[in-house]
C-alpha cells in the first residue's frame, strides 16, 4: 500500500453521526410504528425529548406562520366588521332622526 | 400468561441497540464519503435503520446484519445520489487549491482527498469508499455492488491514477 493509499484510508476513516443520532432514530421507529418501537428495547425507553428533524422543522414553521396568519387575518376581518357595522348603525341613527324630525314639523303643521 | 409468550424474546430488542451503535458509523460514514453532505447522510443512515428495525425478524446473525447494513446503506446512498442530483455540487474547480503543500495526514490533504473522491463518477466513487473506508478487497466490492470484478479493478485503478495526477498537479505529488 503506498503512500496515496494510506492517505485514502485515514481520509476517509469512518466517523461517527452527530449526537442524537440513535434518539432520532428512535423517534422515527415510534412514528413509523407506534408500540412497535417500545418492543426495539433501550433506544425507545432512554429517549429524551430530541430536537426535530430539518424536515420536520421546517414543517413546524410552516404551520406555526399559517397559524398566526389565520389568528391574524380573523382578527382584521372582525375589527373591519365591527367597523362597518358601526358605520352602518350611525348612517340608520341618521335616516331615522331626519325621518322623526320631519314627522315630528308635519305633525307639528297639521296641529296649528 | 398467553400474552407475555407472545411477545418477542427481550434478545431481539437488545439485538437492535447493539447493532445500530456497532454500525452507526459504518453507515453514516457510507452515505457522508458518498454525499459528501452530512444532513442528507445523516438522513439516509435513519432510513436504514428504520429498515433494520422492520426487518429484522429476518437477521439471522451480527454478519448478516452487517453485510445487509452495508449494502443498504450503498444502495440508498446511490439512490439518494442520483435522486438529488448531489455530484454537480463538487464540481473540480471547487477543491480547494492548497496555498502550502499538504504533508501526509494532514487534515488539509484529507479534505482535498474527499472532496477529489466526491467529484468521480458514481460507481467508481463508491468502489473507492468501500475500498478505503470499509476495508474490503475488490472480490467483496465486486458481489456488494453486483459488477465484474474486472470492473472494480478497473475502476479503482483509473479512480487512484486520476488521483495521484490531480494531486501532482496541486504539488501534492509522491514524496
Amino acid at each position: 500500500m503506498d503512500w496515496l493509499e494510506q492517505e485514502l484510508k485515514s481520509a476517509l476513516a469512518r466517523k461517527d453521526p452527530p449526537p442524537g443520532f440513535a434518539e432520532r432514530v428512535g423517534e422515527a421507529i415510534d412514528r413509523a410504528s407506534p408500540g412497535a418501537a417500545s418492543k426495539a428495547g433501550p433506544i425507545a425507553s432512554r429517549r429524551v425529548i430530541a430536537w426535530p428533524s430539518r424536515v420536520a422543522q421546517r414543517w413546524l414553521a410552516a404551520a406555526a406562520a399559517a397559524v398566526i396568519l389565520m389568528i391574524g387575518g380573523g382578527v382584521g376581518y372582525r375589527w373591519h366588521r365591527g367597523i362597518v357595522a358601526k358605520r352602518q348603525v350611525m348612517q340608520a341613527f341618521l335616516i331615522a332622526g331626519g325621518q322623526l324630525n320631519h314627522l315630528h314639523a308635519h305633525l307639528k303643521e297639521v296641529s296649528q | 400468561m398467553t400474552a407475555t409468550v407472545l411477545e418477542p424474546p427481550a434478545k431481539t430488542a437488545l439485538d437492535f441497540a447493539g447493532l445500530m451503535h456497532q454500525h452507526q458509523a459504518m453507515v453514516f460514514s457510507v452515505a457522508y464519503h458518498y454525499l459528501h453532505n452530512r444532513d442528507l447522510a445523516q438522513e439516509v443512515a435513519q432510513e436504514v435503520f428504520l429498515g433494520l428495525h422492520r426487518n429484522l425478524a429476518g437477521i439471522q446473525s451480527p454478519a448478516h446484519a452487517a453485510f445487509w447494513l452495508r449494502k443498504v446503506a450503498v444502495q440508498r446512498s446511490i439512490d439518494e445520489g442520483r435522486r438529488r442530483m448531489r455530484r454537480p455540487q463538487v464540481a473540480l474547480e471547487d477543491v480547494a487549491e492548497p496555498a502550502v503543500a499538504a504533508a501526509p495526514g494532514d487534515p488539509l490533504l484529507g479534505e482535498i482527498l474527499r472532496k477529489l473522491i466526491a467529484t468521480l463518477a458514481d460507481a467508481p466513487r463508491m468502489v473507492m469508499i468501500l475500498r478505503y473506508q470499509e476495508d474490503l478487497d475488490p472480490m467483496e466490492i465486486s458481489e456488494l455492488l453486483g459488477i465484474p470484478l474486472a470492473t472494480v479493478k478497473s475502476h479503482l485503478q483509473r479512480s487512484l491514477a486520476l488521483l495521484r495526477e490531480k494531486l501532482a498537479r496541486r504539488g501534492l505529488g509522491e514524496r
